[in-house]
């Protein structure tokens, strides 16, 4: 293993026409309660010379074209919900009544979280012109970290446009029994305070771990707007292809179904804002949300797990398991070994099932199911929050932490007081860099930094990933598609 | 298995009585005494849930000056027990049941067949739910069920009861979405060999 940076200027990959691209800067890294300090962050992998970019569209040709980022901006944003928008019956809101705007925290990590609150600006704007009401509140959903979404509320400054009446919700706050065809579950009670809510998300992917494509779109109902309750029977109750169900639940509920007036999405895609989606019927959405997700993110999905070996970088502000390259989210390249789309396969390589599965000896309980990716030789925590339980990727894949001031932030935090058991710490990112490079025996890195449009790779994987791209590409196509797409009862578009 | 590094501090100033810290801590080690918020240490597990919930930011984390470790064994008890009471709640004793601590499910009911008779004693014994403070719920009540123990939810928002779980789900509700992706019979059967699988010992 020898490192040969291709120095920019007329390169190409291998035979294949693409173009070598300078890296793409990734966002800066953001003050929150949960991560070090932005100034601590001293160095961001992308700025190695033996990084490059590859844009999804150039991997994959038939990528959509997006309206965020681009030329157009947030207006193409707020243009494109505008049209979506109406299209929406809202004739079920009266003047005088009450309206519940909800949002959930991931839609802020997204191209820097501004399409999203552009979104959640132009739904108010767009009741208020059409209903008149003015009693309407923002109740914005979280992950494991509480106040997560207080802190997107401030940045975006969407307490000024809800006029005050913006609030982070947990799901330890109070709740509210709900019953379903399958029994009680719990809502957390302030989502379902107002006469109506409406349900405002995007169509990023994400854990295809836990709900296997199987109603993403629904996905928050049994998710950040539920109680622990809920979730906790997401999570240990229904199994790894079953737990969606639970959102199901909730949403087809007498009680919810009382109070549900319409849907609006950011639709998504790896390389960005497709554009806006808004409807009454949710499970209409549903549908062509879980075609676009197969369609968008199923290529590089499946394309990453064609990755033999690299060391991966998390350089991006959320935890780690969420940090994301391409749309694809860390904890997803840690199942990569696996189609985690296929509903045949049962337990995914990472799921909160296959991690409570290891017994006591390191080994799984049972046999038959697959390891962690096992491409993945080491990992560079550069920089990635806290808040959500993480020993699990250290335990099981080398990890190298920079700087003592994040191992400690790990260490003080209850969701993550054994990540750094497992972990050792560098002073610096070039000298993990250094250690990773000799100890992990590859010249392949893979970050997962978030860049928009396209993904951060050396230029050793980059090679790799252009020359698998058209055969993954006509696989997908030809033979994983139609499969997904039966084992979920809908057809494409 | 939990190590408390850290404990809340009350900024009497700030505090403005709501209770909502009390109301939301799974250990039920908060009062209010005189319309302030106040910690028993005693029976704080650190999980951080009143400073992420106090409406006026008037509770900040610190750390122990000695850092402590609560755990409950398991080697003094006849582990047919403790396996009998997870296999009754369909967990393989071995299995972790809490993800922030890598708490194992046997010795969640080892702490119940210990005398403990809610989440708050077993949180407390165990650290268990005192990381995310969200998921490991059911399973803490699933094996208290077992061990035929009812507790009842406390006066705040800790927790509120069981839910269902997949092998509740009516056969029609089975057939009405058997071709939606849910897998249910499919994941049944997943969770039924993992909770017979034979517990493999060694040092967790």
């Amino acid at each position: 293993m020898t490192r040969q940076p291709i120095t920019p200027g007329n390169n190409t990959f291998c035979s294949n026409e693409t173009p070598r691209r300078s890296s793409i800067m990734p966002m800066a890294p953001r003050a929150s309660q949960y991560g070090i300090a932005p100034e601590l962050v001293k160095k961001r992998l992308a700025e190695y010379p033996e990084m490059t970019s590859l844009m999804v569209k150039d991997l994959f040709d038939d990528t959509p074209a997006v309206i965020y980022p681009g030329e157009g901006g947030l207006e193409a944003v707020r243009a494109a919900a505008e049209k979506a928008l109406a299209g929406v019956d809202m004739s079920m809101i009266k003047p005088g009544q009450s309206v519940n705007v909800l949002a959930s925290h991931h839609g802020f990590t997204l191209l820097g979280g501004e399409p999203y609150a552009e979104l959640l600006r132009v739904v108010r704007d767009v009741i208020v012109a059409r209903t008149g009401v003015q009693d309407i509140r923002l109740r914005a959903g979280v992950g494991l970290r509480f106040r997560e979404t207080e802190e997107y509320i401030k940045r975006y400054k969407l307490d000024v446009h809800y006029k005050n009446k913006a609030r982070g919700i947990a799901p330890i706050d109070e709740g509210i029994a709900i019953k379903t065809e399958i029994g009680t579950l719990y809502g957390i009670k302030a989502v379902y305070d107002a006469d109506w809510i409406i349900h405002v998300h995007n169509s990023d992917v994400r854990e295809v771990h836990f709900h296997r494509q199987v109603d993403r779109a629904v996905k928050p109902f049994g998710m950040s707007y539920a109680r622990i309750e809920t979730r906790s029977t997401y999570h240990w109750n229904m199994g790894p292809r079953g737990a969606n169900f639970t959102a199901r639940a909730i949403f087809d509920s007498e009680f919810v179904q009382s109070k549900y007036a319409f849907t609006a999405f950011l639709s998504m895609s790896p390389s960005g804002v497709v554009g806006v989606r808004a409807e009454n019927d949710l499970y209409l959405l549903n549908d062509q949300l879980t075609v676009e997700g197969l369609q968008y993110y199923g290529k590089i999905m499946t394309l990453l797990g064609e990755v033999d070996e690299c060391i991966v970088g998390l350089d991006f502000p959320c935890p780690v398991p969420y940090v994301f390259a391409a749309g694809v989210i860390y904890a997803n390249f840690v199942g990569a070994n696996a189609d985690l789309f296929d509903l045949d396969q049962g337990l995914p390589p990472y799921t909160w099932y296959t991690e409570a599965f290891y017994g006591k000896n390191g080994k799984p309980l049972i046999e038959g199911f697959a390891p962690v990716n096992p491409a993945i030789k080491m990992v560079v925590h550069n920089y990635a929050w806290g808040g959500y339980p993480s020993a699990f990727f250290s335990e099981q894949i080398p990890t190298v932490v920079v700087g003592q001031e994040q191992a400690e932030l790990l260490n003080a935090d209850p969701q993550n007081l054994q990540y750094m058991q497992y972990s050792v710490v560098a002073n610096a990112l070039d000298d993990a860099m250094h250690f990773a490079y000799k100890a992990a025996k590859t010249d392949k890195v893979l970050i997962f930094d978030g860049a928009m449009g396209g993904i951060n790779v050396s230029d050793s994987l980059a090679a790799l990933l252009v020359e698998k791209a058209p055969l993954i590409s006509a696989r997908v196509d030809k033979e994983l598609m139609p499969k997904w797409l039966k084992q979920r009862g809908v057809t494409g578009l | 298995m939990k190590l408390i590094s850290v404990k809340p501090v009350v900024d009497k100033v700030k505090c403005i009585g709501c209770g909502i810290c009390a109301k939301v801590c799974p250990s039920l080690a908060i009062s209010l005494v005189d319309k302030k918020a106040l910690v028993n240490e005693q029976d704080c597990r650190g999980c951080g849930g009143c400073n992420q919930r106090c409406p006026v930011y008037a509770i900040t984390m610190e750390k122990l000056e000695k850092p402590y470790t609560v755990a409950v064994a398991i080697d003094d008890l006849p582990y047919e027990q403790i396996d009998a009471l997870c296999r009754k709640a369909r967990l393989n004793p071995e299995q972790i049941i809490c993800y922030c601590t890598a708490t194992r499910a046997e010795e969640v009911a080892a702490a119940i067949l210990k005398g403990a008779k809610s989440p708050e004693d077993i949180s407390r014994l165990t650290g268990v739910r005192m990381g995310c403070k969200v998921e490991c719920i059911q399973p803490m009540l699933r094996l208290l069920q077992a061990a035929g123990i009812t507790p009842v939810p406390p006066d705040g928002y800790q927790w509120y009861g069981l839910t269902p779980t997949v092998w509740d789900i009516p056969e029609a509700v089975k057939a009405k979405y058997a071709k939606r992706g849910f897998y249910f019979d499919e994941d049944i059967k997943l969770l039924d060999k993992v909770a017979d699988a034979k517990a493999k010992g060694g040092n967790s």
